[in-house]
């Protein structure tokens, strides 16, 4: 069975097409990356999976299953630039936020969710932070308290929307630890990637898309310089698909 | 004269009933206050006020009654429309948030003015007083209105509770709730709703026109003082009540003014205070913090400048005067003194200083 599995995807924003008749196969087990220009639709193809955009058409399943039915199973780390960091809150009370899909209405993190957030920290080498005022932290730190949140998750896919985004070398280095650690334990991670050059040492799978799903598939079978270009190429990536 | 104050507040009837009121609404105002400023949507509350006029004057005109109820609801529904009102403008047209926050607020309040002074034109007596939903007036508190507030706050604040993990959500990191299944659009609801209701028991004492700030100020005072959530919630509703207190015992005994500004006198009191004298956020802190740093910075550099300068002299035993090391970072004098009283730097002669052995322990890596 497939982690995720999204067949003739089609989002539009009044009418301007953001994903056309995207099929999309992610084994489980395996870290696939997303790529493509800016508007390519890499946000939304996560944020219409994960049921935050309503598609024109298509479908997605996670697992087998609708979303609704899977989120026990999901993880989802936004972009990091979504949300304000001067909040008054610390990053453990962030990282906790990750319980709270679990506990339900009404219901408090209790003393077992702390020890899962505090063992998340860990994993994200910040255990020591996690007293810190989030509005004290490096792009980096940020980051990794996202990660952290999504591990509490204790889910079998997580969605990760640019994880990398500007973060120092070290945590780069951390993270790809971590999506390795978690490939091994039989996860799946699906993340929007920007770095083109790191796609290959970083991940197993790559999506190229450009509104349209230009090519999909191993590392090693897709990401070449053709696809590479008409992802990247023409003005009009849609039209010059049909076109040429 | 504070004494006498606290005792005429226990014993005097309107006092009592004034503060207490007052308090009511600065604790549910400030608390929940708190959600729209984090939230950035400080403006809503200045158009939920303004756009609960004139449903103060229709649930008159309609009723004929002023019962405190009547007329909260009548607000509470004006106010929760004018929202509904601003949702549409922003999904149909091409008007952003805050211009639509504008048209509603000013549109409403227009209305409320024409039919408030309709009423007022009227011959019958019974119309007195709703005049002071504009600027507010504690005096004219009753033990009923006073329940009302009560009991309405309460229940907000009570909900707020509740959910408190839920709008924490909302209002740090919607889309991640979402993602775990909340319904963020319905907590969004809730809580637009609860600021409603939170603003309308207050219209009659602070007044449509100024009760925005007891809605933003309690939060933004509170925010400098402490980072966590919680806290500031808390701290928010105190200052509220305390500001309210103040304003309206002010305004009922001491002076002839309006509630409404003397409340918002109290509550930027005390937000300038908290600007300046919060400890980390605070202006005065900060200020005293820079000039700590930039004292510490530049003893160091006399210290290292010294070290520098005894280098270029090894095995003599020779200080420099405090010119030359002026010359490599000016007015070096008063640090000199400072580094001397510390221990690291010792005169040799009258203007010849050099370091001592700890003082050179400091600079040698």
């Amino acid at each position: 069975m497939n982690a995720v599995e999204v067949t003739d995807l089609t989002v539009a924003y009044g009418d301007k097409p953001v994903l056309w008749d995207v099929d999309l196969e992610v084994p489980q087990g395996t870290l696939t990356a997303i790529v493509g220009p800016n508007g390519a639709g890499k946000t939304t193809l996560i944020r219409t999976v994960l049921g935050m955009v309503k598609p024109a058409a298509g479908q997605a399943r996670v697992l087998g299953r609708p979303y609704a039915e899977q989120r026990q199973l999901v993880a989802y780390v936004p972009q990091r630039g979504t949300v304000d960091w001067d909040f008054p809150t610390s990053v453990l009370d962030v990282v906790l936020m990750g319980r709270y899909g679990r506990l339900g209405w009404g219901r408090r993190p209790g003393q077992a969710d702390r020890a899962a957030a505090r063992r998340a920290l860990e994993q994200v080498g910040m255990s020591e932070l996690a007293g810190r005022q989030i509005s004290q932290l490096s792009g980096g730190q940020q980051q990794r308290v996202f990660l952290a949140r999504a591990l509490v998750q204790e889910a079998e896919v997580y969605f990760m929307d640019e994880p990398f985004q500007g973060v120092d070398a070290t945590t780069e280095k951390a993270i790809v630890e971590l999506l390795r650690t978690l490939r091994e334990r039989g996860k799946t991670v699906l993340a929007v990637h920007h770095d083109l050059q790191t796609v290959p040492e970083y991940f197993d799978r790559v999506v190229l898309l450009n509104v349209r799903r230009i090519a999909a598939g191993p590392v090693a079978e897709v990401f070449n310089e053709e696809n590479l270009r008409h992802t990247y190429g023409g003005r009009t990536p849609f039209f010059s698909q049909n076109g040429t | 004269m504070s004494g006498l104050l606290a005792l005429e507040l226990l014993s005097d009837y309107t006092l009592r009933t004034v503060a207490l009121g007052s308090a009511a609404i600065g604790v549910t105002s400030g608390a929940l206050g708190t959600f729209a400023v984090l939230r950035r949507q400080s403006l809503l509350g200045d158009a939920i006020s303004h756009a609960a006029l004139p449903g103060v004057a229709l649930a008159f005109l309609l009723t004929g009654s002023k019962a405190p109820l009547t007329l909260v609801i009548g607000a509470a529904l004006a106010g929760f429309i004018g929202t509904l009102v601003v949702i549409g403008v922003v999904r149909t047209t091409r008007i952003k948030y805050d211009s639509a926050l504008g048209i509603v607020l000013s549109v409403f309040f227009g209305v409320g003015l024409v039919l408030l002074t309709y009423i007022q034109q009227r011959p019958d007596a019974s119309q007195a007083g709703l005049d002071r939903f504009l600027f507010g007036q504690a005096a004219a508190l009753l033990q009923r209105d006073l329940v009302t507030m009560a009991v309405l706050g309460g229940i907000a604040l009570l909900l707020m509770l509740l959910a408190w993990k839920e709008l924490k959500l909302l209002a740090f990191d919607p889309d991640f709730g979402t993602s775990l299944g909340f319904p963020m659009r319905a907590l969004d609801v809730l809580l637009t709703s609860l600021l409603v209701v939170a603003i309308v028991i207050g219209l009659q004492t602070v007044g449509v026109v100024l009760m925005a700030a007891m809605v933003i100020a309690p939060a933004a005072a509170a925010r400098q003082w402490t980072d966590r959530l919680g806290l500031v919630t808390a701290l928010a509703g105190c200052f509220g009540a305390l500001a309210g207190v103040t304003g309206a015992v002010l305004s009922a005994e001491a002076v002839r003014l309006p509630t409404g500004p003397t409340i918002v006198l109290c509550v930027t009191g005390i937000v300038i205070l908290s600007l300046v004298v919060a400890p980390r956020r605070g202006l005065a802190w900060r200020e005293l913090r820079g000039r700590r740093d930039r004292r510490r910075l530049r003893l160091a550099t006399v210290l290292q400048d010294l070290h520098a300068l005894e280098v270029q002299h090894p095995g003599a035993n020779r200080g420099h005067s405090e010119a030359v090391v002026s010359v490599m970072s000016g007015g070096a004098l008063p640090s000199l003194r400072e580094l001397e009283r510390r221990g690291l730097v010792r005169r040799l002669g009258d203007d010849a200083w050099a370091l001592t052995e700890s003082g050179r322990a400091r600079v040698e890596p």
